[in-house]
């Protein structure tokens, strides 16, 4: 009975199956779709076959320019979490000598995923402003007389709530990976003489590849696709990638929204599949 | 403490210093628990030692901390002269094959034996040709791009073999080093980790919880009980002349008999158990008092067994009665489990004796031996309390 | 025998990466913190600090729709949602992951479009189910859409869980109780779920809170009428008020009882596992 396949599998995987069709795959199959129709002002949607969208995008300037801020932020945020992610890992695994303890300390770190993202972000504008926490501390204790501006509403606020969203999605996987790694493998490279950075480089940081690789690639399409962070954080200064199909959706311009997202989607897809590449992420998430 | 009696070598992967190993009052606590206690302990130069005991008895630690995995809470280890509290586990000359090997997985089978070349900054084709050559030592040289993944049990632990040798160890420690493996493996594996040291020449410390292995393998064993040493010898002395009733049932082949004094004379002993049976001991160095309860071992294959008839009664001296519980055949002999009522007696019965006048469960049978072939315990045996290592009789 | 844990005296790095990891747990609960302190904010109406005559005004504000917006409504809307996104989430990831554990023709294919839906960015999907509802000539709400673009997303979390838990879930358990003559739906019931019980409220946990806080998707797919999140948004552009603050700390407050519930559970049931009932 248990070795039985066949009808029962398919029946338990079919709600699975049908969600992602529905919801998943048909949406994304008509984005494509509609990024080669025509938009007419009043009239809306004309079902055609053109690359019109995709020529006006692409040879508009400032397409390239939002793509180029965007990929900066990711390049930040990535090396930031990274940083950040890896070694408070390594923390929590090899520094913290009971294991609760060190169980607690994790889901220390991971209740604030589990509260709104917005308000998250809106929590910073009391710590960030010009009368906030910082500049008011700062000032007070007369380190500075003018209040910074760039810290709240510029480039930095964004990278700063990156961070502040993301660096958990770096954590988890990163954790996970090194929770695994045998006790003893650490023992036997400093019997081989390796120093504490020799046995971070040579035994941790190959044996947390997965994890890395597979935190990377949250954090590379969540910046990616971000467009509510930027807007909020920048106070509307900065725009990423996604800004241009928020404009277009404004006019219920949805061919040329569409082709935007269809841009957007094949970058992410191309980041994410060379990060398949380089590491074989199925079998760290099937384990 | 020893003087050093040359000038002190401190230089990394020069080890041609003796690989003795002294242990002063080693004394290591996790939390509020002791995981050994006040061991002393000294192992010969160019020996073969196997720490021996349960699971949780201290074997283990005591091998990390000689290696430098842990620190002792008080206590000294010295390895040759060198006293070695404080020192770098590379430092130390001593190398260490886990249980679990710990190969590494990101890494070849050769660029795991070259690991200890690559941290002292050794080149990359010198490592390689060097690891290469370790690796033919233990016939796996065919097998170096594989990955630790993809190799057998045994295989595994020859690069594990291969990879302590290249760092030239005056002392190799080894961590249960043949329980992952088949009966099969773990028998040849055995004979070439015994023959290995023969041509060394250096000191290898094994952690095993089996008898047999140590036995086999040893020229000193150290028998553990929970944090303590029970008894530091050859492997001869420890099987024919346990000290204590937990060494006699831990290393097998000995039955425990407990009884009174009832007289002394001439350095013997007349003991009375408390079915009535009478044993003589030679109480040797012991301090034996009439009245106070006395330990004696006797070995199961120094054993006469015969059937007795229900009315015969007891009357000879080293003579004791039973029910036979089980038969076991062993080939070349059987081992004979006699239930006494109150405990149980092994007899190892050679085969050409037992088809002679074969017993069988439930028979009544006399179990005899002459005062020559039994051997007094320092301690008073206190019973083997749901123990499985010490139930476990080979 | 496992290795046992040093007890020597720390290295200077425990040290540099302790205080890393305070300044990290600072930084992540810092912010929080002062929202919470300044939703307390009196009459001034400072958005910053300090703290004048506290009191509770913004709170009473919260369900002053002409001031605030409909923030009841939304929430009316969000915690149902939420909890439909939850229970759907179990359900299917669940059945998914048994599923998974055998061979079958198309899991590959499966598999990874799921880790497709993942991925692909929120805003992108929220386009593309609204088209095609206008397709399907059905109007956006957000117990059909949103709830969907909610799924999509939950979905493949609670299905990488599910990985992780049966993962650890060794057959030779269904085998025995079925050796000793259990029914199907008695292995289920008496052998599975229990051991798979904490896997499913994590799930369960992760499906409710994607839902409950997710943004992207959510913002062209409900429709007419908000969920929480929207509204927020909608807030952080008009409401310049403390009651941002405290409309901030009761969902703050509602997400810390649901992870509370959750923990405690999965602590309860480890608890028993190990001390017996």
């Amino acid at each position: 009975m248990l070795k039985k396949t066949g009808l029962i599998t398919y029946l338990q995987v079919t709600p699975l199956t049908v969600v992602l069709v529905l919801f998943f795959v048909i949406p994304v199959a008509l984005v494509v779709v509609v990024s080669f129709f025509r938009y007419k002002m009043l009239v809306g949607l004309v079902p055609d076959f053109t690359f019109q969208n995709y020529a006006d995008l692409l040879s508009n300037p400032t397409t390239w320019s939002l793509y180029v801020s965007t990929i900066k932020f990711t390049l930040i945020v990535l090396l930031v979490t990274f940083v950040l992610g890896f070694w408070i890992s390594y923390f929590l695994v090899f520094h913290v000598r009971n294991l609760l303890t060190a169980i607690g300390l994790f889901l220390l770190c991971t209740v604030p995923f589990w509260t709104s993202t917005i308000i998250r972000m809106i929590s910073w504008r009391p710590v960030l402003g010009r009368e906030g926490l910082i500049n008011s501390g700062l000032q007070g204790a007369g380190i500075v007389d003018q209040p910074f501006d760039w810290l709240l509403f510029s480039d930095f606020s964004v990278v700063v709530a990156y961070v502040h969203l993301f660096t958990l999605f770096m954590i988890v996987p990163i954790f996970n990976s090194m929770a695994r790694i045998d006790k003893s493998l650490l023992e036997a490279a400093v019997d081989a003489g390796a120093t504490r950075w020799g046995v971070v480089w040579n035994v941790v940081l190959p044996l947390s590849k997965t994890g890395i690789a597979l935190g990377a690639l949250f954090v590379v399409t969540l910046v990616m696709g971000d467009f509510f962070v930027v807007t909020v954080m920048s106070g509307g200064l900065s725009g990423s990638a996604t800004s241009g199909i928020f404009n277009d959706l404004q006019f219920l311009n949805y061919p040329r929204a569409a082709a935007s997202a269809v841009i957007l989607l094949i970058v992410v897809l191309v980041i994410a599949a060379s990060i398949f590449r380089l590491v074989d992420v199925r079998k760290e998430l099937v384990r | 403490m020893a003087i050093p009696k040359s000038a002190e070598r401190s230089e990394v992967g020069a080890h041609q210093g003796s690989g003795e190993i002294r242990l002063v009052d080693v004394t290591k606590k996790f939390g509020g628990s002791y995981a050994v206690q006040n061991i002393n302990l000294t192992i010969p130069h160019g020996s073969y030692c196997c720490l021996l005991g349960p699971s949780g008895c201290g074997k283990t630690t005591i091998l990390r901390m000689i290696a430098g995995h842990e620190t002792p809470s008080s206590g000294e280890i010295f390895i040759g002269d060198q006293m070695m509290i404080g020192k770098r586990p590379v430092e130390r000359g001593t190398a260490m094959m886990f249980q679990s090997y710990a190969l590494f997985p990101h890494l070849t089978v050769l660029d795991n034996v070259a690991f200890y070349l690559k941290m002292r900054g050794v080149g990359k084709e010198e490592r390689r040709q060097k690891a290469e050559e370790m690796l033919q030592r233990v016939q796996l040289d065919h097998l170096k791009d594989r990955m630790p993944g993809q190799l057998s049990g045994g295989q595994q632990q020859r690069v594990a073999l291969a990879r302590s040798l290249i760092t030239n160890p005056k002392v190799l420690l080894l961590e249960e080093p043949l329980s992952a493996l088949d009966e099969f493996l773990r028998l040849k594996m055995r004979g070439e980790l015994k023959s290995l040291q023969n041509e060394l020449g250096i000191t290898f410390v094994h952690v095993t919880h089996t008898q047999p292995e140590a036995i086999a393998l040893a020229d000193m064993v150290v028998v553990m009980d929970t944090g303590r040493i029970d008894q530091a010898d050859t492997a001869n002395v420890i099987f024919d002349r346990p000290k204590t009733p937990y060494v006699a049932r831990f290393m097998g082949g000995q039955n425990v008999l407990t009884g009174t004094v009832e007289s002394l004379s001439g350095g013997l002993a007349r003991l009375r158990n408390a079915d009535g049976a009478t044993f003589e001991a030679a109480t040797g160095a012991l301090e034996a008092k009439a009245g106070s309860p006395m330990s004696i071992a006797v070995r199961r294959d120094r054993i006469k067994l015969r059937k007795r008839l229900a009315d015969q009664v007891l009357s000879a001296v080293n003579e004791i009665s039973g029910i036979v519980d089980s038969t076991e055949y062993q080939g070349s002999y059987i081992k004979v489990t006699v239930d006494l009522g109150g405990g149980v007696f092994v007899v190892n019965v050679s085969d050409s004796e037992y088809f002679v006048d074969a017993v069988v469960r439930g028979d009544l049978v006399t179990a005899s031996w002459t005062t020559a072939d039994v051997h007094t315990l320092s301690k008073v045996d206190m019973g083997a309390i749901d123990d499985p290592y010490l139930d476990a009789t080979q | 025998m496992s290795a046992s844990p040093s007890y020597g005296s720390r290295p200077w790095t425990f040290y540099v990466l302790a205080t890393l990891f305070t300044l990290f747990v600072i930084f992540l609960y810092g912010p929080m913190i002062a929202v919470l302190i300044l939703s307390f904010q009196g009459p001034s109406a400072s958005l910053v600090f300090p703290l004048r005559d506290p009191s509770f005004m913004w709170f009473d504000e919260l369900f002053n729709p002409r001031r605030t917006g409909d923030v009841v409504g939304a929430f009316n809307r969000s915690l149902p949602l939420a909890i439909l996104v939850m229970f759907l989430t179990v359900l299917i990831s669940v059945t998914a992951g048994f599923a998974f554990r055998r061979r079958f023709k198309g899991a590959t294919a499966i598999f990874y479009t799921a880790i497709a839906s993942l991925i692909v960015p929120g805003l992108v999907l929220s386009i593309g189910t609204l088209v095609t509802f206008r397709y399907l000539g059905m109007s956006a709400n957000w117990y059909t859409s949103a709830l969907g673009a909610h799924l999509s997303w939950a979905l493949p979390f609670g299905l990488l869980i599910m990985f992780a838990v049966l993962g650890r879930l060794n057959p030779s358990y269904e085998e025995a109780a079925f050796d000793l003559g259990a029914t199907k739906w008695q292995i289920v019931k008496e052998v599975v779920v229990p051991i798979v019980f904490p896997g499913m409220i994590a799930v369960a946990l992760f499906g409710f809170t994607l839902s409950y806080d997710e943004f992207p998707r959510s913002w062209l797919t409900v429709g007419t009428k908000n969920t929480l999140p929207l509204e927020i948004w909608t807030m952080t552009t008009n409401v310049t008020s403390p009651a941002l603050y405290a409309l901030g700390a009761v969902t703050t407050f509602v997400s810390f009882i649901v992870i509370a519930v959750a923990l405690a559970s999965i602590i309860l049931i480890q608890r028993k596992r190990f001390r017996g009932k």
